[in-house]
């Protein structure tokens, strides 16, 4: 009874994911259809970085950002203080290219809770340009990128595009599991939600705005005290009539010497998030992990025949699933790799459980409680708590 | 300041990243000047002689040729990153007392030393090639099985040929050479990506060897700190 449970309900998982693998397709065909397209549609942008510490391959990540065919557009890295590890990297880059139109914005800002936020309100005040990219350090991007993402702008009725972000490099097992969740939970779930149901899944890493449309909607001020800003950015330019595009135009999210615990990190505080936006939605995405359901009557029953053969068949499954993603999107990661598939659905899937007893986050150094629609509030340990955290943290010393 | 680590390994000895990777992950973090120092083993006992066997240490057969890989690698940080690159070796006499183990850093090596040589020979072959000697790690580590205590015990006698003394190395500081008022630099002893993070060296002076190899000697603007992402 119970391997016929979860049976089903992998069944049910798995047409999800099938259904995610066609939106994929659906996307990577559009990019291709679209990238020998020229537009004239080229405004001026002003691109803002927001800058904290060193990401993998920063160096190169800003480069990519100097090479964009692109008529006219600036550069503007934005940090909170020049003692920043990044100021070094932004600075050498500036001086690299003395022909490009750079800036370093370093002004400490402390008008809310979400540090980048913070870090791009001076870089905001010193856009030049109507048209505002919001643009991660741990990008890169292509040289038809701006071309690609500003093309849907050419319809006043657009407000903000985002764009589709795949995981590449890996020399670390950390890094191997996150671009193989970010190539297919990530990117599937976002092209899903934009294909099936029509709704506006702004990822952070990338957002196109215009300066009038986002100060009509409350501005950077709006939103410096949420943690999902991308996710709030979105949903008030769709209620205020103003269309969210996905571009089809993938960057890539550099990740080469992530440990487990980034990974497990990340995607506990992404949890975490969905949890506080989706609500009772969020239970959904366990159902969509059909490699951990049909691992579940292992778990309960133990190394019996149906369950080992519901488990190997789900997982052979998945793993020809990914690597199919990875071929159509051209992610060039290395075969072998995808036999860590089933490691990391199960790894999602037991984290998939911590949003739901934990409200803490930790991000870029700071610590949260996350509130209803992902709000920020102060870490602080209630009295009641506090002789928790005095053994946690006795232990910690001790092991230090 | 110029943002420096003197003290990194690569596969060519017992690293865990390849030269090209190192220098990528260093020039991709906004370093100035690094210099690679792969470990010459001492071939004279069983310890030394397993080491060179599992290829952990540069040897008089393949030095032209790290030399070379140095070199090419070095044209490219610095087209690519703005990044001075300055070859090194790390001599490491190992024995299985750490009283008579020691290890040092030749920077700006240009022919092979072996490290089966006497201190006194060592020292003088890298003044023959103009090269700065550091005394590493030179006191007990937080990991004692790294110990290399001979220079330190012995400082009375070898202190006048050594540039510089390791004031740092990874997350161990060792205050006796403050104490001592020796000259000093920090560095990381890179072995794996995660080092990048550690102690590190800052000079005051122009991006080129020469000035690199006088601010250290002279020990004038050389300043340390903790690099933490």
């Amino acid at each position: 009874m119970t391997t016929q449970i979860f049976s089903a309900l992998t069944a049910v998982g798995l047409l999800c994911y099938g259904l995610q693998l066609w939106s994929i397709r659906a996307a990577a065909q559009k990019q291709e259809n679209n990238e020998g397209i020229q537009t004239d549609y080229t405004p001026p942008i002003s691109i803002l970085k927001p800058l904290k510490g060193l990401d993998d391959n920063l160096f190169d990540n800003l480069e990519s950002f100097c090479h964009l065919d692109y008529p006219r557009y600036e550069l503007i890295f934005a940090l909170q203080d020049m003692n920043d590890q990044a100021y070094k990297v932004a600075q050498k880059v500036k001086n690299k290219y003395p022909g490009k139109d750079i800036r370093i914005v370093a002004k400490r800002c402390n008008a809310g809770l979400n540090p980048k936020v913070n870090n791009l309100m001076a870089a905001y005040d010193a856009a030049k340009y109507e048209y505002i990219l919001i643009s991660d350090s741990n990008v890169q991007a292509g040289r038809q990128y701006l071309k690609s993402t500003v093309a849907p702008m050419n319809d006043p009725a657009v407000g903000l595009v985002s764009n589709l972000i795949e995981g590449v490099g890996g020399r670390t097992a950390g890094s191997v599991l996150e671009n193989l969740h970010m190539n297919s939970f990530v990117m599937g779930s976002v092209c899903f939600l934009d294909k099936f149901l029509k709704l506006p899944c702004v990822v952070g890493k990338s957002m196109l705005m215009r300066k009038k449309d986002l100060e009509a909607i409350g501005g950077l001020h709006g939103v410096k005290d949420v943690l999902a800003e991308d996710y709030l950015l979105g949903k008030k330019m769709s209620e205020s009539g103003k269309r969210v595009v996905l571009s089809p135009y993938r960057i890539q999210n550099v990740n080469h010497y992530w440990g487990i615990k980034k990974f497990l990190n990340r995607h506990t505080r992404w949890g975490k998030l969905r949890w506080k936006i989706g609500g009772t939605k969020y239970v959904l995405e366990l159902a969509a992990n059909p490699v951990f359901t049909s691992a579940m009557p292992l778990f309960i029953l133990g190394p019996v025949r149906p369950a080992i053969m519901l488990a190997l068949f789900t997982s052979m499954l998945k793993i020809a699933g990914d690597l199919y993603i990875g071929k159509e999107t051209g992610t060039g990661m290395h075969p072998l790799s995808y036999l860590l598939v089933p490691l990391k659905d199960i790894l999602i899937g037991l984290i998939w459980f911590v949003p739901i007893f934990s409200q803490g986050v930790a991000w870029r150094g700071n610590k949260y409680i996350i509130g209803k629609d992902s709000v920020l509030s102060p870490y602080t340990v209630s009295r009641s708590l506090a002789w928790k955290y005095r053994i946690v943290n006795s232990i910690r010393e001790r092991f230090a | 300041m110029l943002l420096c680590d003197f003290h990194i390994h690569t596969t060519y000895s017992d690293g865990s990243v390849e030269l090209g990777r190192v220098i990528d992950l260093y020039g991709q973090a906004g370093f100035d000047v690094i210099a690679i120092t792969d470990h010459v083993v001492n071939g004279d006992n069983l310890l030394g002689k397993l080491a060179q066997r599992f290829r952990f240490s540069v040897m008089g057969d393949n030095f032209d040729e790290y030399m070379a890989d140095v070199q090419q690698q070095a044209r490219r940080a610095w087209d690519k990153y703005g990044m001075l690159v300055i070859p090194g070796v790390e001599i490491s006499k190992n024995h299985i007392s750490i009283d008579m183990s020691a290890h040092i850093l030749v920077l700006d090596v240009k022919e092979f030393i072996p490290a089966c040589m006497s201190y006194e020979k060592i020292f003088l072959e890298a003044k023959r090639q103009d090269a700065i000697t550091v005394a590493c790690h030179p006191h007990h580590l937080s990991d004692n099985s790294r110990d290399t205590l001979y220079l330190w015990n012995n400082r009375d006698k070898y202190a006048r040929h050594i540039d510089a003394w390791e004031i740092a190395n990874r997350d161990d500081v060792f205050n006796v050479i403050s104490l001592k008022k020796y000259h000093y630099i920090a560095n990381s002893d890179f072995h794996k990506p995660r080092h990048l993070y550690s102690w590190k060296t800052l000079l005051n002076c122009k991006k080129d060897v020469e000035s690199v190899k006088q601010c250290i000697r002279h020990n004038k603007g050389v300043a340390i700190t903790l690099f933490r992402n």
